[in-house]
């Protein structure tokens, strides 16, 4: 029975071994292997490839120069950036100040050409301060500015309205304290004509492009950010400063409720729908935060600005808001196992091992033929045969019969474990025999020792 | 044709091979095996010889050791039937 066992668990184990090492070997890879200096996979960017290049250029440095010599605000052809004239007389010191403004999406050379005018000597020595805009870029002196808040944004990027950082530059330049707050977009309810326009759009094919607006088409990225529902997406030009802009997001969630609406206004994103308590501000601060600078100065077509800012909810959303659970991704048990294979397979051997060597310990005698044992215990029977009484000598007769039947074992290793099982139960009745006639000397143990056995 | 029969041949030759020994080391356990039965059953025997009394369930197993046939199994089955009868006899002796 327990032999039995053994030799199964032993196959078992020979099994196991076999199956892991092959497994192991299967998974080893060895194709995708590159033996060479590293080239980085990355592809050298080209100016003007996302379309953020405009039509427009700007005259000669010196060209420039002059005009901004001969007037105290100078727009070139193409220049967007607007201001409230007004307002910033009312709040802020500007006299002595001189504003150039250029167009967005100028190339390197165009760019430099507009910085040369800064550094050149003659408005350098000038009795004024000249403060650049390219696009929505504000520069004067040493100082930059940029919005920092969602007002801030919507007036740079929904109106491309300048004054509140014109302001912040003008009074860096004049080293006088806080810049006060330009006044915010102004909005409105939509007019149900506005609304149906659009209604009728998102219902059709959830997307809406208003005339003068830039989005060809809805980013591949809109179901990473909104897997639940497919969001729907209006996309209007940049808005008029003076008039108050419509309102649409709220409008249209209270329309489409549980959608995601997605409203952009020129190069801002606004949104209305589930969850935007929770991600909204975050993701258009961090999306304006790290790309304002580019988006301010270059043209971009709205379908990069919205990929910028979906991907930002993406990552918002993977980051564990929204409250829902996370996509789980379950581990492959195989490649988790893999490194402890080895040492199953090792362990495995191991244990075949064992077994194969408890299998083997028998009687060492037992491995050898049976003569010398047979001889040994014949001539103990026929010494002891004397000295028998009627009460020992049914064992010495058990015993010789056994010896018998071992004598008549051939020479194969059946016949001699066999032999040496019939001999080892004679040994146990000649050691009866001896107990019975109280002659310890005719113990077999004790007469074989000298027969070598 | 050749190849059929040399299949066949080929196949019949690796059937042979195999069990002929398989055949043999059957033959050579059962051979042993029972030699060990019978020389339990004669060891009983002396032991019923040497006995005065008479005991019926011995004596009942001993005829089933007897009677048996067949195997390797069969064999050792019949050892132990007649080592049982065996321990039963030397037991109502010793008393």
């Amino acid at each position: 029975m327990s032999k039995n066992t053994f030799g199964i668990a032993r196959w078992v184990l020979a099994g196991v071994a076999i199956a892991v090492a092959v497994i192991f070997l299967l998974q080893q890879r060895q194709g995708d292997i590159d033996v060479s200096y590293g080239e980085s996979p990355s592809s050298d960017y080209e100016e003007g490839e996302s379309g953020e290049l405009s039509d427009h250029t700007v005259p000669s440095t010196d060209e420039m120069v002059r005009q901004v010599q001969a007037e105290p605000v100078v727009r070139l052809p193409g220049a967007s950036a607007k201001w409230n004239r007004q307002w910033l007389r009312e709040h802020v010191d500007t006299a002595g100040v001189r504003l150039l403004f250029a167009p967005p999406g100028l190339d390197e050379q165009e760019t430099e050409r507009v910085l040369a005018v800064v550094e050149d000597d003659s408005i350098a020595d000038a009795p004024f301060d000249l403060v650049t805009v390219t696009g929505t870029k504000v520069r004067g002196g040493p100082y930059t500015a940029a919005a920092d808040d969602i007002d801030g944004f919507q007036r740079q990027f929904a109106a491309g309205d300048v004054t509140g950082l014109l302001a912040a530059v003008i009074t860096g330049m004049r080293d006088a304290g806080d810049p006060p707050t330009a006044p915010g977009l102004t909005w409105r309810e939509p007019t149900s004509a506005e609304l149906g326009t659009v209604t009728a759009d998102l219902e059709r094919d959830r997307l809406h492009v208003a005339d003068g607006a830039t989005l060809s088409d809805v980013p591949g990225n809109a179901a990473n950010a909104f897997p639940d529902t497919e969001p729907m997406i209006v996309a209007l030009p940049q808005q008029d400063t003076g008039r108050p802009v419509p309102d649409y997001a709220p409008a249209l969630a209270e329309r489409f409720p549980d959608t995601p609406v997605v409203v952009l206004y020129g190069n801002y994103v606004d949104y209305a729908g589930p969850y935007r308590d929770q991600f909204y501000e975050v993701a258009t601060a961090g999306v304006y935060g790290m790309l304002g600078d580019r988006i301010s100065r270059y043209d971009y077509p709205q379908d990069n600005v919205l990929f910028a800012w979906l991907n930002k909810v993406t990552d918002i959303r993977y980051a564990g808001l929204f409250d829902r659970p996370l996509p789980y991704q379950p581990f492959d048990p195989l490649k988790v196992t893999l490194p402890a294979l080895p040492f199953v397979f090792a362990a495995c051997v191991l244990g075949v091992i064992v077994l194969s060597v408890t299998a083997l310990r028998r009687r060492p005698s037992h491995g050898r033929p049976p003569t010398v044992r047979l001889a040994a215990l014949s001539a103990l029977s026929v010494e002891v045969s004397g000295l028998t009484t009627e009460a020992s000598n049914p064992s010495l007769t058990r015993a010789i019969t056994h010896l018998d039947a071992a004598r008549e074992r051939d020479g194969s290793a059946v016949g001699r474990r066999a032999a040496h099982n019939l001999l080892d139960k004679a040994e146990h009745e000649l050691a009866e025999t001896a107990r019975l006639i109280e002659r310890s000397d005719y113990e077999p143990r004790h007469y074989t020792a000298g027969w070598g056995v | 044709m050749i190849w059929l029969i040399g299949g066949l041949v080929l196949i019949g030759a690796g059937v042979v091979s195999a069990y002929l020994p398989r055949l043999r080391a059957h033959a050579a356990r059962k051979r042993a095996a029972w030699a060990t039965a019978k020389a339990a059953i004669a060891a009983a025997g002396v032991s019923r010889d040497a006995c005065a009394a008479d005991v019926p369930e011995a004596r009942r197993l001993l005829a089933e050791a007897e009677a048996l046939s067949g195997g390797p199994d069969a064999a050792r089955t019949a050892t132990e039937l007649a080592e049982r009868a065996d321990r039963l006899w030397q037991e109502a002796c010793d008393e």
